[in-house]
């Protein structure tokens, strides 16, 4: 018999016995849903904080203190001079308050520089960055963050109104688009001298941020970057806690790492969830062998040799793994997609995702679906008709 | 010697059931002709069945040897018996032993199916056949929804639409209604007049009196081989 014909023999039992046929499925079912979710969640999440720190910039360093006291701008303008540097912001970062109205909450009030729009390029929600004429000025306008502005319930008509920084009056200019959720506190931009005049910090800054002009350059920077900060403070190699440069690549790739190793385990419980499921297919299988051992004799005596009933069972286990899969794979991407909606990133079927999910449930079919076809195909002719 | 179909040369089987063997036939020797009639008759336990099982190329001898159809099948493999089985042997069986979830037509195609032919083909003889043996609005009917009459006249379709030399029916009649039964021994006779070599095992003495040559088994040994009208 032709391998189309033993395939629709075992079709049409999967399909006559449809229910039972179900349940058989049910672990492969469940483990290949919930990979495909699992492996979107963390797909979905490491888009979000890959997407966070892409917009500092990959080819960024960033040196910051635990010390209020112990980078200054000064120091800020000594790395702008270096070679490698194409540009160069600070930070000032204090907990403040922000309030309109009746309404007031704390926020982080960050001063930043003039460049520091420029090179982030945040998305913008409505009106605009600070200015080059806000800088000239030292005016005191500010730039709400998205989680700031959705605290205080700002909306498009409060665009050039007054809102308040710790007690003082600052003009609204604009509204960021980075809403972040997850209770994070909100953050507002001011000018780095209106926020010298909120705080009275002068010189010191929370972090200066150095932008190298290429990515190869970015180690080269990172290592002028350090012995110009310890020549200008006396500093030996041990002695180097009073800053810290942060690469932004090297946040990356540990983030890479994390999501690698978090893949590793999902790939680790799906891989236990087939086998659950491959048992559970080998079960019935080894039962609808027993139940079926006068078929089996039949088929034997009108001619069917060992590797027709061999295929027969095989192609019926794989049928079900296979099925189960599909099914699987189908309701995983609509928890997916669900989950996307929610966690608010992109949803994307991945094609790698797609192939894993069916291979697997293939190979879970044909490894634990062999020996019950063994065990059918090696029945004695004459003992599986006379089996009651 | 004319045309033999089926010889049997002091044929023994023995069956070991823990450290027990029981002889279900012990030096048996029969030879059937082509276009015979046989009924192969005797009590329960006998042997008759062992004796099917062994001309039917389901089983192969503990000692002697069975030729079927030329071919001795001591020393096939089990490809090789399952070959000549499906070239030289029909079954019709006492359970009328019909595929389940599985139509009168696919039944009777199944046979052909695992010889290799292709189903338009298998089709068009299943079809054929099951027309001849008065089952031609059955076709897409499935066992729940035959008699056991039709039943088992679509099971002897099966036995018969891939040519065998034998068709070998194992108490055809012992699930039927006399009436029902009579008329599967009938369409036995019928095709027995084509020119189909028959046996037919049964302990029914009436049914074994009908036909032209009756072989009596006890107790693993042929006791009378019989010829001409009982
Ligand atoms: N597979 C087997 N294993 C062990 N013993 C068997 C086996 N098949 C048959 N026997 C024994 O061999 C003897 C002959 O059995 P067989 O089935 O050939 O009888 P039978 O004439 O067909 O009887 P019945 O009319 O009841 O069908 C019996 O004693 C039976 O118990
Ligand atoms: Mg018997």
């Amino acid at each position: 018999m032709r391998l189309l014909g033993t395939a629709s023999l075992a079709l049409n039992r999967i399909w006559a016995t449809k229910i039972r046929s179900l349940l058989t499925m049910l672990g492969v079912v469940i483990g290949v849903a919930a990979i495909v979710a699992l492996t979107s969640i963390v797909d979905g999440a490491s888009q979000g904080i890959n997407k966070s720190l892409a917009t500092l910039g990959t080819n960024q360093l960033n040196v910051t203190s635990m010390f209020p006291d112990a980078l200054s701008e000064l120091d800020a303008r000594a790395l702008a001079e270096l070679d490698e540097v194409s540009v160069m912001f600070v930070q000032s970062v204090n907990e403040g308050t922000i309030a309109t109205g009746d309404t007031r909450v704390n926020a982080r009030l960050v001063g930043v520089s003039s460049q520091y729009f420029e090179a982030v390029k945040p998305d913008i929600a409505i009106g605009s960055y600070l200015s080059s004429s806000s800088y000239a000025a030292s005016a005191k306008d500010v730039v709400f963050g998205g989680d700031a502005a959705g605290d205080l319930g700002l909306t498009k008509d409060m665009l050039g109104k007054t809102v308040k920084l710790n007690g003082q009056d600052f003009r609204l200019v604009g509204i960021l688009d980075d809403q972040v959720g997850f209770g994070t506190s909100g953050r507002v931009y001011v000018t780095l001298d209106a926020a010298r005049k909120l705080f009275s910090q002068y010189p010191y800054v929370s972090s200066i941020v150095v932008q190298a002009k290429t990515p190869e350059q970015v180690d080269a920077l990172q290592f002028s970057a350090d012995a110009l900060l310890r020549e200008r403070y006396g500093l030996t190699a041990e002695a180097e806690t009073r800053y810290t440069i942060t690469n932004q690549a090297n946040l990356i790739a540990a983030v890479g790492s994390i999501t690698d190793t978090l893949g590793l385990l999902l790939t680790g419980i799906a891989a236990i969830s087939l086998i659950v499921g491959g048992i559970g297919i080998m079960n019935i299988m080894l039962v609808s062998v027993r139940e079926r051992t006068r078929e089996i004799g039949v088929r034997r005596a009108i001619g069917a040799k060992q590797s027709n009933i061999l295929t027969q069972f095989l192609i019926e286990a794989i049928v079900l793994s296979l099925a189960g899969g599909v099914i699987g794979l189908i309701l995983g991407e609509i928890a997916a997609f669900a989950l996307a909606i929610i966690g608010d990133w992109v949803f994307a079927i991945r094609l790698d995702t797609v192939m894993l999910a069916l291979g697997f449930s293939l190979l879970v079919g044909v490894v634990f679906g062999v020996w019950p076809a063994r065990t059918a195909a090696k029945l004695e002719p004459i003992d599986a008709l006379r089996f009651e | 010697m004319g045309d033999e179909v089926v010889r049997l040369d002091k044929v023994r089987r023995d069956y070991l059931v823990g450290d027990q063997i029981t002889t279900a036939l012990d030096s048996v020797d029969l030879v059937i002709e082509r276009g015979e009639f046989v009924a192969i008759v005797g009590p329960s336990g006998s042997g008759k069945s062992t004796m099917m099982n062994l001309i039917g190329c389901l089983d192969r001898p503990s000692a002697g040897t069975v030729m079927i159809a030329g071919d001795a099948t001591n020393s096939l493999t089990d490809n090789q018996l399952t070959s000549l089985r499906s070239k030289a042997i029909g079954f019709v069986f006492q359970q009328f032993q019909l595929l389940p979830n599985t139509t009168a037509l696919e039944n009777v195609m199944a046979p052909l199916l695992y010889q290799g032919i292709s189903p338009k083909q298998a089709k068009k003889s299943a079809t054929d056949m099951l027309v001849k043996l008065g089952l031609g609005e059955r076709l897409n009917f499935d066992r729940n929804r035959l008699s056991g009459g039709q039943q088992q006249r679509v099971a002897i379709a099966r036995a018969l639409v891939t040519g065998p030399d034998i068709v070998l029916a194992d108490e055809p009649t012992g699930a039927l209604d006399s009436k029902t039964g009579a008329a599967v021994i009938d369409l036995l006779k019928e095709l027995n007049k084509e020119g189909r070599t028959i046996i037919l095992i049964t302990h029914d003495l009436d049914i074994a009196a009908s036909a032209p040559r009756r072989v009596f088994l006890r107790d693993g040994l042929i006791e009378r081989d019989e010829r001409g009208a009982a």
